[in-house]
């Protein structure tokens, strides 16, 4: 009973700090449509400057109220520098600039405080244990339950019983009429946006002396408070509300009574959720499915020009390895691998419309089968491959199914939570996949009788399916299931209109996207002789999602030239520079501030524009 | 007090508006009439600043506001009755009039509450209601109370009548005359005749983004030509 009350304590404690970071995310996303990636970064710049403030001064009472400021002054500057320019632009672009913020932020950290856990401890006066009826408990963890209840109950106040909230409340509602009737709606935004972020930040700092300071504590609040938005409903602070506390005390009770399964204990939840009530548990408003992501082409038949150049690259690639040691032929090979992963994703994301943060999972699935069917069962690593693929189809399929009801944002993190699942299960299932400290690959195989242990044979077996996506993929593009992926993606009311079941396409597009990206995975287990669940961690979906947007998505050469550039960026600044994160994010923000599109969407526009002259 | 001086606009690339010029002067109901897809709303929407005129000239009150953001215009007297009335679901009755309501500046009469609920008694008794339980007529009544509820000196109304019971748009009809006696100014937008007959002082008929036709009420009822081809009546 004892035990039983303090995890019910433990489990309000994190719910309280996950509705500190959930309700502005929610806030957020229900007036702005935006769903910040970088809401996890300012709850982790709050407790480092929480952090700070308290070394400069003593105090912890200080640093608590202190630190959200900056962080707010912070996240203002960027919703007015580098969001506002994009709201004309599809919602996506600015989810996308939002990654490339949490690179930069990380970097930030790391440089100014390192890499190792440090500590913030909780203030004298909340240091001991009080005695409660049915056993003893910290008094500061008494204390946030305490202060998270407050402010949700001053934040509820506000938003339904002060004009500025009905204001607020308005503009979630109906942005545009609200401006019609005075609303500053750029101000609001702005305001909303900073209030979300200091939020955060407080819920950073509140944290610190339980959950310690650590670079990636970002990610891991991030994740959790999606789900809880997912279950609660975007957009309602209620919902907010009753699903952190329902994550928080489920994950709490999960990790202390089925220790084996607890990850997956919320993931379930939310899926119990969304099979009964899709928009959430007090969602009213649907978003709208149709903010695709900032596109520039849609595919043509290949024409004679680019049949040719197409020969060219093939002919220099062909020849480039002879021109090459081994570590450049490896990174190479590397980005073939990583360039039919992306090529993948785009015919998802650039083709059919579909935003997925959770591609990495087929990848994974894709990966494991040749590393788990080979250690464990002897199987040769085609075969392996030959596996991953169907499993990584069939995974899609199944996956699919549940995310192809919705689009847009929904989509995004209904992918997300789904590779998540992939991912603990990968962490968890050590005596399988080796959790991670991953698992090696037993033996190399061989390509057509030539060992793969050898640099230049490792690069044309990578080259050759590269080649051999690249090609399926233009066939399939060109072919009428082609053209109803790009109708889907311009216009998936009309699709549906004039008779496409467009539910089932979306999914054979999920389905066939899942299957590349396992074939890419399995490569990659060939080629890296490892994997551990790293690999498909909800950030490797994301950097595979930059790699696309960077080339520029819509297109087939786009993807390829933003892996071989992320890589290469990766591994070359890498070596020169700690700074690479931020260098990659810094990139990676121009390109979307800049280049909606990608690098060869602009280049195209410029040729199209000098051949219209 | 208005003046349109030839104003283009676009959705994207397509050009939508070629040149619509009208003007309203203080105390004046001006119809804005055409078939569906003429423009009528797409003037309204570049009035009221969500469209920008490129090019072409808005003058209010003998100032330059084009490029205006919708909510300045707001502040400066515009009241916007969008075709879609635009209720705020998720917020009572009670909360669109009062959300954004402003108090009134010279010239315009001062609504409040109680004189909003004693023009539409119906608002009344569903005060406590949210906005999306409310019947297509009680929409539209919110949407023109809580756009009075700016105290504005123009009013700006997108197909008032649209979809609505014929004895829910006389009810309408006579809320715009009690307003018309009051002196405020209206831009109404309409395919109903007999609505625009009954309020209008003068008239401009629209087609393809052009307007065809301007007059007093006794001038279109004569021109059969314009009935006919524009108004299919
Ligand atoms: N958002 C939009 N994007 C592109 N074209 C649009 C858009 N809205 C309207 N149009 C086009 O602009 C033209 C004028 O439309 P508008 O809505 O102004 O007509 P209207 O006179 O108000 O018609 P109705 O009586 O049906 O309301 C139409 O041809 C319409 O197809
Ligand atoms: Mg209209």
């Amino acid at each position: 009973m004892e035990l039983f009350v303090a995890q019910l304590l433990n489990g309000l404690v994190y719910g309280v700090l996950l509705f500190l970071m959930a309700a502005g995310l929610s806030l957020i996303f229900g007036l702005m449509n935006v769903v910040s990636l970088a809401h996890g970064s300012f709850f982790m710049l709050g407790a480092y400057l929480g952090l700070a403030i308290f070394k400069a001064t003593g105090s912890f009472w200080l640093a608590f109220v202190l630190a959200p400021i900056p962080v707010a002054g912070i996240g203002i500057v960027m919703e007015l520098l580098f969001l506002r320019p994009l709201y004309r632009r599809g919602h996506m672009d600015q989810v996308l600039l939002t990654f490339g913020f949490t690179f930069v932020f990380l970097d930030l950290v790391q440089t100014i405080w390192g890499r190792a856990v440090l500590h913030l401890w909780a203030p004298a006066g909340l240091h001991g244990i009080v005695h409660i009826g049915l056993g003893v408990f910290s008094a500061y963890r008494l204390f946030l339950i305490g202060f998270g209840f407050a402010i949700a109950l001053v934040l509820w106040l506000l938003l339904e019983r002060s004009r500025i909230g009905a204001m607020v409340r308005a503009g979630v509602d109906n942005a545009i009429m609200a401006a019609g009737l005075g609303a500053n709606i750029p101000a609001l935004f702005s305001g909303i946006f900073g209030f979300g972020v200091a939020l955060a930040a407080l819920g950073g700092i509140a944290a610190a002396p339980i959950l310690g300071l650590y670079p990636g504590m970002d990610s891991e609040i991030l994740i959790p408070a999606f789900i809880v938005i997912v279950i609660g409903g975007m957009g309602s602070l209620r919902g907010a509300f009753v699903g952190s506390l329902l994550i928080g005390i489920v994950d709490t009770f999960g990790k202390a009574y089925f220790q084996g399964v607890a990850l997956f204990l919320i993931y379930l939840a939310m899926l119990a959720v969304l099979l009964v009530r899709p928009q959430g548990l007090f969602g009213i408003k649907y978003s709208d499915a149709s903010v695709a992501p900032a596109v520039t082409t849609t595919s043509r038949p290949a024409s004679l020009q680019t049949r040719t150049s197409e020969l060219g690259v093939l002919v220099a690639l062909l020849i480039l390895p002879f021109l090459m040691g081994d570590y450049p032929r490896a990174l190479v090979s590397e980005i073939f691998i990583f360039a039919i992963f992306a090529m993948s994703l785009d015919l998802l994301l650039g083709f059919t419309g579909l935003m997925s943060l959770g591609h990495a999972a087929f990848f994974g699935l894709g990966a494991y089968a040749v590393a788990i069917l080979g250690t464990q069962f002897e199987l040769n690593a085609w075969l392996g491959v030959a596996a991953g693929v169907a499993i990584a189809a069939c995974g899609a399929a199944l996956i699919g199914f549940f995310c192809v009801r919705t689009g847009g944002i929904p989509f995004l993190m209904l992918t997300l939570a789904f590779s998540q699942l992939v991912f603990s299960v990968a962490l968890k299932w050590r005596d399988v996949t080796g959790g991670s400290d991953g698992l090696t690959i037993a033996e190399q195989p061989s390509f057509f009788g030539f060992s793969l242990s050898r640099s230049l044979v490792m690069y044309f077996m990578t080259l050759s399916f590269f080649a051999l996506t690249y090609w399926v993929l233009r066939r399939l593009l060109n072919a009428p299931l082609g053209h109803a992926f790009v109708g889907i993606r311009e216009n998936e009311q009309r699709m549906m209109a004039v008779g496409y079941p467009t539910r089932a396409y979306k999914l054979l597009s999920f389905t066939i996207a899942g299957a590349i990206a396992g074939l890419a995975g399995g490569l990659y287990a060939i080629f890296n002789g490892f994997i551990s669940s790293d690999a498909i961690y909800w950030t490797a979906s994301g950097d595979i999602l930059i790699m696309t947007m960077l080339g520029g998505a819509g297109t087939l050469v786009g993807p390829a030239i933003g892996t071989a550039l992320f890589l290469l960026m990766k591994n070359v600044v890498s070596s020169y520079s700690e700074h690479w994160l931020s260098i990659i994010g810094a990139i990676f923000i121009c390109c979307v501030m800049f280049f909606s599109g990608g690098l060869w969407g602009a280049a195209q526009k410029l040729q199209w524009r000098r051949v219209a002259k | 007090m208005l003046e349109v001086d030839a104003i283009n606009a676009y959705y994207g690339d397509s050009h939508i508006l070629h040149g619509v010029s009208l003007s309203v002067r203080p105390g004046e109901v001006v119809c804005l009439l055409g078939r569906n897809g003429a423009g009528k709303t797409t003037t309204i929407l570049t009035i009221m600043g969500y469209l920008q005129p490129r090019p072409g000239r808005i003058r209010y009150k003998g100032r330059d506001i084009a490029g205006l953001p919708p909510y300045a215009l707001a502040r400066l007297g515009f009241g916007f009755v969008p075709q879609e009335r635009g209720i705020f679901p998720s917020l009572t009755v009670r909360e669109n009039l009062t959300v954004f309501a402003r108090t009134g500046r010279g010239g315009a009469g001062s609504w409040t509450l109680p004189r909003i609920f004693e023009l539409f008694p119906a608002l009344q008794a569903r005060q406590r209601n949210l906005g999306f339980q409310l019947s297509g007529g009680e929409q539209q009544m919110l949407s023109i109370a809580r756009a009075l509820m700016l105290n504005p000196s123009l009013l700006l109304l997108d197909e008032p009548s649209e979809g609505l019971a014929p004895i829910i748009v006389q009810q309408i009809i006579e809320v715009l005359l009690r307003l018309k006696r009051e002196g405020l100014a209206i831009v109404l937008v309409e395919q109903n005749l007999s609505a625009a007959f009954a309020v209008g002082d003068r008239h401009h008929v629209m087609n393809k983004g052009e307007i065809c036709f301007s007059g007093s009420t006794a001038q279109l009822e004569r021109d059969d030509f314009v009935l006919r081809e524009y108004l299919s009546v």
